[in-house]
């Protein structure tokens, strides 16, 4: 314990022996501590059981009020009358008032005063005067010399420590509330005292042996630094127990830098990152991927669409054209196609797009064989908003063009994402179902942690989609779901929880780690 | 996807095999379907059900009992059932029923299929089974029954042939089912459920579809609702009247194909209504129902093998085909596909090769490391955007993340700003999910009005998409990529903002200048725009108290906007 002792303490220790009364006056005379320091060396004893309360003593002091301090600097009214009239002889009330700038009533009643003590007279032109031989009254000189000691100290008057004239004439001028107007005010103060006990003797056996004196640096500082005045002494040590301060660092959100780690995970797979319009039209976002304009779910309570403007002004050619052709009849991609009118008026609607998908869509004009890409996008949907469902979240989509990809490379991929993305121990795949792709495969894993779970769903793009857009060579596509392992990485339940807008849930919030 | 239950009992009689959970879990993959819900441990098992989630949407024959288990048979038996109750498009046999089309229902509904079906008493488990059919088919393959239809009868009481005509709503009046009262067929569209539930496929429709018999009574409105009179089918009933309205002919063909398929399957025996029109159809003006009218299938074998990646035979291959229940012939190396009589989605040669795929059994496919090289890379505005937040989390700020839909109290009255700024959601779910954002700003204030007992200083920021209303543009909107960041505290003010506006900037390596700016979401005279290539391509200043009023936040507060993707450019 010895080693981790405030000075405060050290000091104290080594000062007192168990028999001794200790209060805060005597701590502060005898070891030079500042106001409050004492209390503080006081309190950290007794919380070690090092020292005992013995006593409260109940005492009344006398504090010095601003009106005391001014009357200590330039004397009491009486005094300072008794001064004038002794040096410049008789003086009328208004003189008196011009001179001392002492308000009027105050001149009387100190007048009164000096008169019923028998030391002034006033004579027939209203002149006050002294009275032959008068001296100061003892009341008003012992006044003055109480307030004149109440001023030159820090902390109030002791009733013990003053003599029954001073206490007398104190009590007369002192108040308890409403001191403004009185030189001191009573105040009632207690004197604890205490003794160091038994258990302390061992500790200050221990700071002898080890030659502390409580006079050990505490802070380094600058200056120690720069006149080396350190080098002769010892540092004092600190208790590394204690619990540090919290601070408020800056930080990433643990969401987001999941969603990053996934980015970089795709990347590293050889993924090229693309982006897009969260505003989409109706063709890109489902005609595009060959679902049909009457298809279930591009229902008006499956899409959202914008009020205004609620068209675009045009659709890419020859892209409007080939695909109304090829949901009209198959066009020149093999397939007899869905048979029915194409309306190229509902293509334009303006909507917010609801899959990742028409990010592959937007890229296969553009996409370079053999190709990789990928988005991590935001997706907007009509669902009630719960803990399993949000209006706007994350999708993480991408495709693979290759000469030779087919449903083996497919599988190849998918079992890459499984054990890459989410860590998974045994991957199974089953038949899927998408409109825009054909074959199509759910994949399937056993996470670590959560156990068997649809990891996402992929497939090769049905050559209606890619015919359309100008690409004549197989399209993997595939879409994962990391939602459910962001919740688990996060520690969470609730899918709105990791768009939660509350700074400080979101300050304690952490990622667990995991090798990868 | 829908989702059905079946009845146990009638189910694994119809599989020919009863299994365990496990069992259905192996073999479902086949027909995609997926075990939803099945308790067997407890209720009976005569009329205990398995819930059961169907994938594919283009398979509308597997959405019943008889029709899954038709699907998981033929896998593993390789046995294709005979429906020879089917007539090819074209012929004409002779039947004992039949439906006459008027002219007058071309424009409204002008399709119209149906059969008898006549066999054992109808058990409860079948007319459940019957119901959810028909409900499923309407609704999922129908179109919440705009394309297709279908009503149920009992072929004894009603005096044929039945004619299928136009009526006028306002006078024609019948008892519809689920009511006791005379309604004309507007009454019913105002009152009653059925009516006010698909009133809009009539709407503007001058005159609407009835179904009547030779005595005038009348069988049903279509799509709307049976009649109480001749519309009831109960348990126990042998015969039944099965019809198909709607208005693309395939998928009603294929609608009375499949419920004729299932029907046989559960011990049924079916014949043919003879459907004759005024007017051209896609098959013709006479028909006879339940028909065959898919076409064939060409995929060549070399088309299979590229797409699955593996080398497989011709008999490999149709074998797979049987077992999926498609009938094949091969001539060289193409394979030439029936359709089974209940699908239409053979749509390209793709989809044949799927069913080899699933024939085959997709666990028997090994994965392959793909081999093409390929560079891979974040995108640049994502490059560009971790760079700034790197800098901002030195400089102290929680980075956030929030919803892109949200309400117009947050998005435009809060913020004082003009709603027609704010894309909004024509349709939307809730007033809380109601308008895209147009700013990062309202989300990290709406971080500060729920926040005030998180300890002092806060600062926050969030780099994400906004929409902005460009009227020049294609879309009138474009997206992109914000920087938002607030300071919220007791000393937050323009000089910190700026200080860290000017470090971030340093190190994004920007030279840029701030100018006056009068945006009303800032105390005038303590904002700037800020300036990068002689565009404006941010703001940032105390928050206008009137803002902070209006989130509720009493903590001085000062922040900003910055559009990434202006900044972004060399």
């Amino acid at each position: 314990m010895a080693k981790t002792l405030h000075p405060l303490e050290v000091k104290l220790l080594l000062k007192y022996d168990p028999s001794t009364d200790i209060d805060a006056q005597k701590v502060r005379d005898e070891l030079g501590y500042r106001e409050g320091q004492e209390n503080q060396a006081f309190s950290w004893l007794q919380g070690k059981g090092l020292l005992d309360e013995v006593a409260r003593i109940s005492l009344t002091g006398y504090e010095i009020t601003p009106l005391g301090r001014e009357l200590a600097k330039n004397g009491t009214p009486e005094e300072r009358i008794f001064r004038l009239l002794e040096t410049e002889g008789p003086k009328t009330f208004p003189e008196m008032v011009q001179i001392l700038q002492i308000e009027q009533k105050n001149i009387g009643s100190a007048f009164g005063l000096l008169s019923k003590e028998g030391v002034a007279g006033m004579n027939e032109k209203k002149q006050a005067f002294l009275k032959t031989g008068a001296l100061l009254p003892a009341k008003t000189l012992v006044l003055g010399q109480l307030l004149e000691r109440a001023a030159g100290h820090d902390s109030p008057l002791d009733e013990g420590a003053l003599s029954r004239d001073e206490k007398a004439i104190i009590a007369s001028v002192a108040k308890k509330r409403g001191a403004g107007d009185a030189p001191f005010r009573i105040v009632d103060r207690e004197r604890v005292v205490y003794r160091l006990n038994g258990q302390s003797a061992n500790v200050r056996n221990a700071l002898v042996s080890l030659g502390m004196t409580g006079e050990e640096l505490g802070a380094l500082t600058q200056e120690m630094l720069e006149q080396g005045s350190w080098k002769n002494s010892s540092f004092r040590p600190y208790n590394i127990g204690v619990v540090p301060a919290k601070v408020i660092p800056g930080r990433k959100n643990p969401y987001v830098e999941f969603l990053e780690s996934v980015k970089d995970k795709l990347a590293s797979l050889g993924f090229e990152e693309f982006d897009g319009n969260m505003v989409e039209t109706e063709f890109w976002n489902s005609d595009a991927l060959f679902m049909p304009q009457f298809h279930a779910a591009r229902d008006i309570h499956d899409v959202y669409y914008i009020e205004e403007p609620n068209k675009a002004r045009f659709i890419e050619e020859p892209y409007l054209s080939r695909v109304a052709t090829t949901h009209e009849n198959g066009g020149d991609s093999g397939s007899r196609g869905w048979d029915y009118s194409f309306d190229r008026e509902f293509t334009r609607r303006l909507i917010l797009r609801s899959q990742g998908t028409v990010l592959s869509a937007r890229q296969l004009p553009k996409a370079k064989v053999p190709g990789k890409y990928f988005g991590v996008v935001r997706c907007f949907r009509y669902d009630k908003v719960d803990a399993t469902h949000l209006s706007d979240f994350y999708q993480t989509e991408g495709i693979v063009l290759g000469e030779d990809v087919n449903l083996r490379t497919l599988l190849g991929f998918l079992e890459m994402f499984a054990v890459e993305v989410a860590g998974a121990k045994e991957v199974k795949y089953v038949p899927g179902y998408f409109p825009f792709t054909e074959p199509s495969v759910e994949v399937h894993i056993k996470h670590p942690v959560l156990g068997w779970f649809e990891l996402g769903g992929s497939g090769i793009f049905r050559p209606e989609v890619t015919r359309s857009l100008g690409i004549d060579v197989p399209v993997l596509a595939w879409g994962i779901g990391i939602d459910r392992m962001a919740l688990m990485a996060l520690g969470l339940n609730d899918l709105r929880e990791l768009f939660s807008p509350d700074l400080q849930s979101v300050r304690l919030r952490r990622t667990t780690t995991r090798k990868s | 996807m829908p989702k059905i239950e079946v009845n146990e009992k009638l189910f694994f009689s119809l599989l020919g095999e009863k299994c365990t959970a496990e069992r259905l879990e192996e073999i479902f993959p086949t027909a995609k379907a997926e075990l939803d819900e099945w308790d067997t441990s407890s209720g009976d098992p005569e009329t205990r059900s398995i819930k059961v989630e169907l994938n594919d949407t283009n398979r509308p024959d597997l959405w019943s009992t008889a029709g899954l288990a038709r699907q998981l048979r033929i896998h593993r038996t390789g046995i294709i059932p005979e429906y020879d109750f089917l007539v090819p498009i074209g012929q004409s046999p002779k039947t004992a029923y039949s439906v006459k089309v008027e002219e007058s229902v071309r424009k409204v509904r002008p399709y119209l299929a149906g059969f008898i079906a006549r066999g054992p008493a109808i058990t409860d488990a079948i007319l459940r089974d019957l119901i959810q059919t028909q409900e499923k088919l309407a609704w999922n393959f129908g179109r919440k029954r705009k394309s297709i239809s279908i009503g149920l009868y009992r072929p004894s009481i009603i005096k044929w042939p039945v004619h299928y005509r136009g009526a006028d709503p306002e006078t024609t009046a019948f008892v519809p089912l689920q009511e006791t009262r005379r309604m004309t067929l507007n009454q019913i569209l105002a009152e009653h459920p059925k009516g006010k539930e698909y009133a809009s496929i009539l709407q503007n429709e001058k005159i609407h579809p009835l179904l009547v018999d030779d005595a005038g009574c009348i069988l049903s409105y279509p799509p709307i609702i049976n009649s109480a009179d001749l519309g009831a089918v109960l348990v126990g009933d042998t015969e039944l009247f099965i019809e198909v309205t709607g208005t693309d002919y395939p998928s009603v063909a294929l609608t009375a194909s499949i419920l004729a398929c299932d029907l046989s399957d559960m011990g049924f025996s079916i014949e043919n209504v003879d459907v004759s029109y005024p007017y051209d159809t896609p098959f013709g003006r006479s028909l006879v129902f339940p028909c065959y009218f898919q076409k064939k299938v060409q995929v060549g074998l070399p088309a299979i093998v590229k797409l699955l990646g593996v080398p497989v035979s011709m008999d490999k291959a149709t074998d797979a085909l049987q077992h999926m229940g498609s009938k094949t012939s091969s001539q060289g190396e193409t394979i030439s596909l029936s359709p089974p009589p209940y699908r239409n989605d053979f749509l390209h040669p793709v989809d044949v090769i799927e069913d080899v795929l699933i024939g085959i059994g997709l666990g028997n496919f090994s994965p392959e490391k793909p081999k093409d090289f390929t560079i891979g890379r974040l995108s640049p505005i994502e490059q560009f955007s971790r760079k700034t937040k790197l800098s901002l989390v030195g400089l102290g700020y929680q980075e956030m993340i929030y919803n892109y839909l949200g309400s117009k109290k947050d998005y435009i009255d809060r913020m004082g700003i003009d709603p027609s700024l704010v894309v909004k959601i024509q349709n939307p779910m809730s007033e809380n999910y109601e308008y895209l954002r147009n700013s990062p700003l309202p989300g990290l204030l709406g971080t500060e009005s729920i926040s005030g007992k998180a300890p002092y200083p806060h600062r926050s920021f969030e780099t994400g998409k906004v929409a902005i209303k460009k009227p020049d543009e294609n879309y009138g909107i474009v997206t992109r990529q914000y920087l938002g960041f607030l300071n919220c505290h007791a000393q937050a003010d323009y000089n910190e903002s700026a200080s860290h506006m000017a470090s971030l900037m340093y190190y994004l390596c920007r030279d840029y200048s701030v100018r006056e700016s009068e945006d009303s979401r800032f105390i005038r005279g303590r904002q700037a725009g800020i300036w990068y290539q002689g565009e404006c391509v941010g703001v940032f200043g105390e928050l206008n108290p009137a803002v902070l009023e209006g989130f509720g936040i009493t903590m001085p507060a000062a922040g900003g906007e910055i559009d990434l993707d202006l900044l972004m450019q060399e």
